[in-house]
């Protein structure tokens, strides 16, 4: 369940690499599997990650939780490596690893020692296709995975507010199914769902090799070549060209629930993503920043340090996404106060902010803020990998990714403006309260 | 996500090999202050990691939340910023600035690139030395902690650690919670902060671990810039010993469909000599992410939990071993007595040669994966220093590993884990 670190990860969300055509490099093997090397030798430890560009929304009807499922089986064992072995294998050798599955892709991961590369891309290749399940595994499994429901889902009135109203804002697209999947559903899958969906979807041509760290590209090369190079292409993944219809009425959603001690309002929205429309969507992301993002916000500034309405309010544009983005707003308020009431502080402040408060000195700040920020998630193996292999995986193009900063510089205030404007009048929204 | 926490809780450790060749220059300034410098021109940022001694457990009687609260201020108004202009110049000059409070230390980092090195080390300065805690902001940001409280306060996992720790400690300092509560918060006064702020920031109880594009004439200046002036004063630390711990079980009914459990009992601190051993034993039990007993036994094997772990929680010369787990009602007591039959095989039994070696090998091939970003690189200098662990630590430490014989280790799994010693906090509607 990808929701909780896509929300921190889409706070600092910019991506700029530009100048690092020496330490960047992209190839594709004769399978259709595309491998990105991004060549960082500070320390002698490598992250290679691998994105499957399917997540749960390629799930047939009635099947939900099927490919957060398969992630979960993904670890365990094949016939060359039975059982725990590639989990002890990365212990041994004091790699960390781990896996997530999102909407719209399923990745892998392990960070390690440089010297180990070779045995761990053997080890990936090899869960590619030789995966060896038994029905115990998938019971067993299953079991785990209903108390992950529970435990992030069914224990906690938030987030099943959060499932209600994703169910109610995107009525046709997979996105509004939860990634873990329904209860009900979940308890249905079976070894059989399993084993059929990892033959069809687990294929090199699906996939994205990320290695970041100390490595070279020859080497990387060779290797991939050697490893996933020999795997069979499936075929292509057919893509669920499946939208939503704006939304004609207001809509509410109330969780009232005994042990919430804290009311919270939330209203999520349907919007524009970088992938079918990146310069608005990167004039939105800078003025939804600037209007929504942390304690230097404009609506923060306004509405909790001078008019003392709330406690908090925030919000972030969350647009990697194959299908349409997500704006997400949240406000706690000091007094009590009926949903409508909030909303309509907010908007109007939204209103008055794009209208008199966005200033040019105001823009350029954010511009700056922007720029260092790409020095600072440079710093580390994992976090490029998870940049580049998170913004192809939702369908952009290296070059999208490359050239970023040079989008960003010809972005205007005006652009910004629109983008906003667009937004206050966008009527593809549901409100949420969280209250007792 | 297969285990989230993992994520935010694993921190980046170095190999063995390579950290023979790590060079740090342990350097002093005018003013005396010490701190361990790596230069690394990668990138052109700073990062910077610093800890003083103290924390919520110096929180007076009736005050608790008070040095959270004030580290909650450090960025809300000083001397030349009021709030709002603080928070702008930092986003302008690419300034990360952090504050937080544990139980035994106020922690901070600061990052900056290099070209806003001098507005940096000008904000951090702010800061450390010219909080100016406005009334107006004092009372935004308790409104702040109280809304946060009263989240933890409908989460079941925050209860049932809070409440561990009241139940745990038996009401020691140690087991309040550091964000206080509404009551105490109320009753904390302008007056009460400034007093916590300056009797915090002292100098001998800063360590300081720098990393970055910056060199050290350059350190040493910024160094006195932020540091140099503070107060001189010993510091005595108040968890020395932990008193009697509580054993056995309390249970909180809580309408819900899972349960969680937490459950503690005596540890070791980090200054003693055999805290790596416990560290190693625990990484078999527990600690080992999913090669630990305790996850193949009860997920693995038997599907009963999402996730489940044990870890030392280690103060300077006291300690705790803590895990945790959630699991549907009706299987909360079958767990729970999963939990104890690892706890007593690892008293009876110790662990075996094989673990023994895989855990030796972790340890040493982890290492590494703490020099992978500036930050991670500041925070293990830092972290050294404070525990004392000595300059030659990064020499020493596989040599520490290496030496760990398993029938010493052993010796000591029947010395410290008992299960008739564990205290298991239960919130829900539990079956047992």
């Amino acid at each position: 369940m990808r929701f909780v670190l896509l929300i921190i990860l889409s706070l600092y969300y910019s991506v700029s690499f530009s100048d690092e055509k020496d330490t960047l490099h992209s190839f594709k093997l004769k399978n259709g599997m595309e491998v990105v090397v991004i060549e960082n030798k500070r320390a002698p430890v490598i992250a290679q990650m691998i994105w499957y560009n399917f997540g749960s929304g390629i799930e047939k009807t009635g099947k939900s939780g099927l490919a957060h499922f398969m992630e979960h089986l993904m670890f365990k064992g094949t016939r060359k490596f039975p059982d725990n072995y590639y989990s002890n294998f990365i212990s041994k050798i004091g790699g960390s690893e781990n896996a997530f599955t999102s909407y719209d892709y399923t990745a892998y991961y392990q960070v390690f020692p440089k010297s180990e590369l070779k045995m761990m891309m053997k080890m990936e290749a090899d869960r590619m296709t030789n995966l060896t399940l038994t029905k115990e595994n998938v019971e067993i499994e299953k079991r785990v995975i209903l108390e992950e429901r529970f435990q992030r889902i069914e224990s906690d009135p938030s987030s099943k507010l959060d499932e209600s109203m994703r169910s109610i804002l995107f009525p046709n697209h997979y996105y509004g199914r939860p990634i873990i999947g329904w209860r009900h559903e979940i308890e249905g899958l079976s070894y059989e769902d399993v084993l059929s969906f990892y033959k069809e979807n687990y294929k090199p041509n699906n996939a994205i090799l990320v290695l970041s760290g100390d490595v070279d590209l020859e080497k990387a090369k060779k290797l991939s070549k050697k490893y996933f190079g020999k795997i069979r292409k499936g075929k292509q993944e057919s893509k669920l060209e499946v939208t939503d219809p704006d939304l004609n009425t207001n809509i509410f959603v109330k969780m009232q629930h005994p042990t919430v001690k804290q009311p919270i309002w939330k209203k999520f929205y349907r919007t524009i993503s970088y992938k079918s429309d990146i310069d608005n969507s990167i004039a939105l992301d800078m003025g939804f920043k600037i209007v929504a993002s942390g304690t230097s916000s404009l609506l923060y500034q306004n509405l909790v340090e001078d008019k003392k309405i709330f406690s908090v309010v925030g919000g972030y544009f969350q647009g990697l996404t194959k299908g349409e983005g997500n704006v997400y707003l949240y406000a706690i308020s000091k007094e009590k106060k009926d949903s409508n009431e909030i909303d309509k502080i907010i908007m109007d402040e939204f209103k008055k902010i794009i209208n008199e408060k966005l200033t040019s000195e105001r823009f350029e700040i954010e511009k700056k803020k922007y720029f260092f920020d790409t020095i600072y998630k440079k710093d580390g193996v994992l976090n490029p990998a998870q940049i580049y292999g998170e913004a192809l995986t939702v369908g952009l193009a290296f070059d999208d990714i490359n050239k970023w900063q040079e989008r960003l510089n010809n972005i205007s205030l005006d652009d910004v403006k629109k983008a906003l404007e667009k937004l206050y009048e966008n009527k593809n929204y549901v409100i949420g309260e969280l209250s007792n | 996500m297969r285990l989230t926490f993992f994520l935010f809780f694993f921190f980046f450790f170095f190999t063995s090999k390579n950290s023979e060749a790590i060079q740090f220059e342990s350097l002093e300034t005018k003013n005396g202050i010490k701190f361990w410098l790596i230069e690394d021109k990668t990138l052109p940022l700073v990062s910077l990691s610093f800890s003083f001694k103290g924390g919520s457990i110096l929180d007076p009687i009736n005050q608790d939340g008070v040095t959270n609260l004030m580290t909650s201020l450090l960025d809300e108004g000083t001397q030349n910023f009021n709030a709002s202009e603080y928070r702008l110049f930092k986003r302008e000059n690419g300034i990360k600035i952090s504050f937080s409070t544990s139980k035994e230390r106020i922690e901070g980092t600061f990052q900056v690139v290099k070209p806003r090195l001098q507005e940096g080390f000008y904000l951090l300065n702010e800061s450390i030395n010219k909080a100016k805690f406005p009334i107006k902001e004092i009372k935004k940001v308790k409104s702040q902690i109280e809304a946060s409280i009263k989240i933890d306060n409908s989460d079941i996992s925050t209860i049932a650690s809070n409440k561990f720790n009241n139940f745990f400690f038996k009401n020691q300092l140690i087991g309040r919670n550091k964000k206080g509560n509404l009551k105490t918060l109320a009753n904390i006064s302008r007056d009460d902060i400034l007093s916590i702020y300056k009797n915090s920031f002292i100098k001998d109880s800063l360590v300081i671990g720098i990393s970055g594009d910056i060199d050290a004439n350059l350190a040493k200046k910024y160094v006195d810039y932020v540091f140099g002036d503070l107060p001189s004063k010993k510091f005595k630390n108040p968890i020395s010993t932990l008193k009697e711990l509580n054993r056995g079980k309390e249970i909180i009914e809580m309408k819900t469909p899972q349960t969680t459990v937490i459950f503690g009992q005596k540890g070791l601190g980090r200054k003693d000599k055999q805290y790596f051993a416990a560290r190693v034993i625990n990484y078999v039990l527990g600690g080992g992410g999913f090669q630990s007993r305790l996850y193949k036994e009860i997920r693995e094997a038997n599907g009963l939990v999402y996730s489940i772990y044990s870890y030392l929680m280690p103060y300077e010369y006291a300690g705790v071993i803590i895990g945790g787990f959630q699991t549907r009602n009706q299987n909360v007591g079958k767990t729970i007595e999963k939990v104890k039959t690892e706890w007593n095989r690892i008293k009876n039994e110790g662990i075996t040669k094989i673990e023994l070696q895989n855990a030796k090998t972790y340890y040493k091939g982890s290492f590494s994966r703490n020099f992978t970003s500036t930050l991670s690189i500041a925070s293990l200098l830092m972290i050294v220093q404070y525990y004392d662990l000595g300059e030659d630590y990064f020499n020493k430490r596989d040599l520490i590993i290496d030496n760990l014989k398993l029938n010493e280790l052993n010796d000591l799994a029947k010395n410290l884990f008992d299960s008739e010693n564990l205290f298991f906090m239960i919130v829900g509607e539990p079956k047992i």
